[in-house]
């Protein structure tokens, strides 16, 4: 046996007894070839939570189940299992891991995607009644039809959870294979913060990570950046992005002007994304990311808590949508050069879409066809940091229906929120 | 009485939305990840109900032998880890999945099985309710520990 190994085994030992003295506190510790269960130190009960012990305190997912059949169940046996599972497994050290070693840890891609609405669906003209708005004003002024309104069972945990599970399922990984979320959300104020709490209501490993981002609007692409960066540290890892917002709970107060209020709607949507270690068998691959602030025209949208708890809100609508709309056009302009692929040749564009009216006024300015924009706003309303993300899985569904589902599409995303935070990305 | 019944009286008895009023004391655990358990002398009770949010399962086999544990999520948002699972009819369940005959000759891990199909008819129920139970401290280890006494939704043979 070399140094090393010697070392290796003396650590595997150690570890092993402290697992099982944590069981038996009062118990002199038994010898290292002794069986456990078979002298009576534990029961299978016991046994299990020494398992688990160890799986916490070396990150062995499963340690030790199934239990060999006429293996002892004692501290060496243990300690062989887990160096067994380290030999199984060889450490990987950041950017050396098997996506790293064939393409340099810089791919990353989406292997499953999901999004929930909010349950209730609200016309235009109940809307316009209920925020005292001139008639047709929401319908014929910002072209929306509908609004998806989350119930009273529903928030930004119940709609994100739902959004998280679908991805998962689609990408047939199960939840505490998660080594990380990212999560964003506008409308969700309290504390613990919306990872950590969608981190529990998704009951991911303790040992994995969960972390807020912010952004409003732009949130998504902020997180999916966010995700793609942890990703390229760590290519062995599986992220999952969230973004959740019920915006009808927090914007049904007196001092939010009922124009705003009526343009949005609730949702949510996830992304799991790996690291890309082959050449297929993935829905796209998460290209480069901009993002910037004009604060020039930050003050077209404001909003603050007041003292008491009530949102007021600063919103000057069509200042607000010329300054979007141009710069969208910008961040389109800016992906063209990142990928070197004209508008013309993208396949999707998933935009942030404060109102379907701005769509419209965008797709003309910017030269491209309606129809390869996952249209949302129209029948669900801004979705804030979810508008993108609901869009971008409508148009990764979309694609699987085309004939040659296996080529990834070329996909530009673009949002603008509060600020005016943006950013942008493409996906191919 | 049925179990909608059942579970309708069961909200009558001693129920708690978080961890602290579960038992009346303070929880602690020795692991991350493990199960928790109270100090003997400082449970006002040995038995609650709470309602769940989530669920998931696991499940360790040795030898023949099969233990059931799971994750709840309380309405709190609070989490409870590696709860054995003692309920005789869902360990009975569990039991006829692993020993029922498959027409393929292999059969599904049953701990993906409880994950997939079986949490999915879980969360679709109209309630979702457990009762967890302090087990009896052992001599000189100064622990209870806690155990998911029942867990409702009851499987059923259907759900096989």
């Amino acid at each position: 046996m070399s140094p090393s190994e010697n070392q290796d085994e003396s650590r595997a030992l150690e570890l092993s007894r402290q697992c099982v003295a944590s069981k038996l506190p009062f118990h002199a510790l038994p010898g290292d070839d002794d069986d456990l269960v078979e002298k009576g130190l534990l029961d299978s009960m016991g046994w299990v939570d020494v398992l688990i012990g160890v799986e916490s305190a070396t990150d062995i997912r499963d340690f030790g189940n199934i239990w060999p059949e006429g293996r002892p169940k004692s501290i060496r046996a243990l300690a062989d299992t887990i160096r067994e599972a380290r030999r199984r497994v060889p450490e990987e050290k950041p950017g050396e891991g098997p996506a790293a070693r064939t393409l340099g840890g810089s791919e990353v891609s989406i292997g499953g995607w999901g999004y929930a609405l909010g349950s209730v669906t609200v016309s235009a003209d109940q809307i316009e009644s209920e925020c005292a708005l001139p008639p047709n004003k929401l319908r014929d002024g910002a072209g929306i039809r509908t609004l998806q309104i989350a119930t009273d069972s529903e928030d930004e945990l119940t709609l994100g959870q739902r959004a998280a599970e679908a991805a998962l399922e689609m990408a047939e990984i199960p939840s505490e294979k998660i080594d990380f979320l990212v999560a964003t959300s506008t409308t969700f104020l309290n504390l613990p913060s919306f990872a950590a709490s969608l981190h529990s209501r998704l009951l991911l490993r303790e040992t994995s990570g969960a972390l807020d981002v912010g952004g409003a609007c732009v949130g998504l692409i902020y997180s999916l950046a966010v995700a793609k960066g942890l990703l390229r540290v760590a290519p062995q890892e599986v992220a999952l992005v969230v973004a959740s917002e019920v915006h009808s709970r927090r914007l049904n107060a007196p001092h939010v002007p009922g124009e705003f209020r009526g343009l949005f709607g609730d949702a949510a949507c996830a992304f799991v994304l790996t690291s890309a270690a082959d050449g297929g068998g993935h829905a796209a691959r998460l290209g480069d990311f901009v993002w910037g602030c004009s604060a020039t025209f930050a003050s077209s949208l404001g909003a603050r808590m007041a003292e008491n708890a009530g949102l007021t809100v600063q919103f000057k609508g069509e200042q607000l949508a010329h300054a979007a709309v141009t710069q969208m056009d910008r961040i389109l302009e800016i992906l063209e050069d990142k990928s070197g692929r004209p508008r013309t040749e993208v396949d999707y564009f998933a935009f942030h879409q404060p109102n379907p009216r701005v769509v419209e006024i965008l797709a003309e300015k910017a030269k491209i066809p309606l129809e390869r924009i996952p249209l949302l706003s129209a029948t669900g309303g801004n979705l804030g940091s979810a508008t993108c993300g609901v869009s971008l899985c409508q148009a990764l569904t979309d694609h699987r229906t085309r004939p040659n589902p296996s080529q990834p599409p070329l996909i530009f995303m673009a949002a603008v929120g509060p600020g005016l935070i943006w950013g942008g990305a493409f996906l191919n | 009485m049925g179990e909608v019944e059942l579970v309708d009286m069961l909200h009558k008895a001693e129920v708690s939305a978080d961890l602290e009023k579960l038992f009346g004391c303070e929880l602690h655990t020795d692991t991350p990840g493990g199960n928790a358990w109270v100090d003997p002398g400082s449970a006002t009770r040995s038995i609650c109900g709470c309602e769940f949010k989530n669920i998931r399962f696991r499940v360790f086999q040795n030898a023949g032998e099969v233990n059931l544990r799971a994750r709840l999520v309380l309405q709190s948002g609070e989490t409870l880890n590696s709860l054995p699972l003692v309920d005789r009819e869902w360990r009975r369940f569990l039991s006829d999945f692993i020993h029922r005959p498959s027409e393929s000759g292999v059969s599904p891990a049953p701990e993906g099985f409880l994950n997939r199909s079986i949490w999915a008819k879980l969360m679709r129920a109209p309630y979702r309710f457990a009762r967890i139970g302090l087990a009896r401290g052992k001599q000189m280890e100064g622990k209870c520990w806690l155990m998911l006494d029942s867990l409702f939704p009851q499987p059923n043979a259907g759900w096989l």
